[in-house]
């Protein structure tokens, strides 16, 4: 990327949301949450057709669901 | 830290990036964070969802002349949300199908909140073709669903097989396999899967 480039991400936004996916990806484990993208919900959100009035998929969940279960 | 949904918002990312040029799709998310409350305003947050859509074909003109605009004014000024809206809707008009993930939206500013979901809402209406994830805590779901009332709700709960999964990754990597009978590590999975479903 040349120094302008750079400058114009920069100027956009100070956030870099890339590093923190990178973190978050990592800690997954293979098979950890492939349930979700085997409901229907989520298969027709993903390939909701144009003027599909359901455009927008909400995953509620309480803090602690999950891993942290099991210190 | 709702660690689950958060890991399900990096697995829906993955999974839309592991097939976005086949399917010819473009992914922008963004995590929020507690720790991060004050520099996530809704602002940045349209900044860097802007950021990630352009990175891949190029900056467009209208951006560069945008950021040199800015530059030469007050010494050198910031974009505003209006502008920012104002490129973000162009950009994903250029683009054939955007989706956008945000994680944790109860975990940024309550003050920010309305004017981030107003903002989204702004995006579906002028790209109705623009696939939104969200992910919160279960209060958050009325937040949403003020903005979009069409929204689907999943609720995450603790799911057996994740857990299983889970334990018998850990128990594979045990550094002292030798240690423990099968009678023990099938007792171990019963045992944690039991005391999880009474939670």
């Amino acid at each position: 990327m040349s120094n302008e480039d750079a400058q114009i991400m920069r100027w956009l936004s100070p956030l870099e949301p890339n590093n923190r996916h990178q973190g978050v990806s990592s800690e997954r484990f293979d098979g950890v949450g492939d349930w979700l993208l085997e409901t229907t919900e989520f298969r027709e959100w993903r390939c909701g057709e144009d003027g599909d009035d359901k455009p927008i998929l909400f995953c509620s969940g309480n803090p602690g669901v999950g891993k942290t279960y099991l210190r | 830290m709702p660690l689950t949904a958060r890991i399900i918002s990096s697995l829906v990312i993955d999974s839309l990036c592991d097939r976005a040029q086949e399917d010819n799709i473009a992914v922008a998310g963004l995590y929020c964070d507690f720790l991060s409350q004050q520099e996530q305003t809704t602002t940045h947050i349209m900044g860097a969802l802007l950021k990630q859509l352009v990175s891949r074909g190029g900056i467009p003109d209208h951006l560069r002349e945008a950021f040199e605009k800015g530059k030469k004014e007050f010494g050198g000024r910031a974009p505003r949300l209006a502008n920012l809206m104002g490129m973000l809707k162009i950009v994903i008009a250029s683009l054939p199908r955007v989706f956008i993930c945000l994680d944790a939206l109860d975990e940024c500013l309550p003050k920010h909140l309305p004017e981030l979901l107003g903002s989204l809402r702004d995006i579906t209406r002028e790209s109705p073709r623009t696939r939104i994830f969200l992910t919160g805590r279960p209060h958050a779901r009325e937040d949403v669903q003020r903005y979009f009332l069409n929204a689907v709700v999943i609720p995450i709960s603790p799911n057996p097989d994740d857990i299983r999964n889970y334990v018998e990754m850990r128990l594979d990597r045990d550094s002292e396999p030798e240690a423990m009978s099968n009678d023990l590590r099938v007792d171990i999975v019963r045992v944690i899967l039991e005391k999880i479903s009474n939670v």
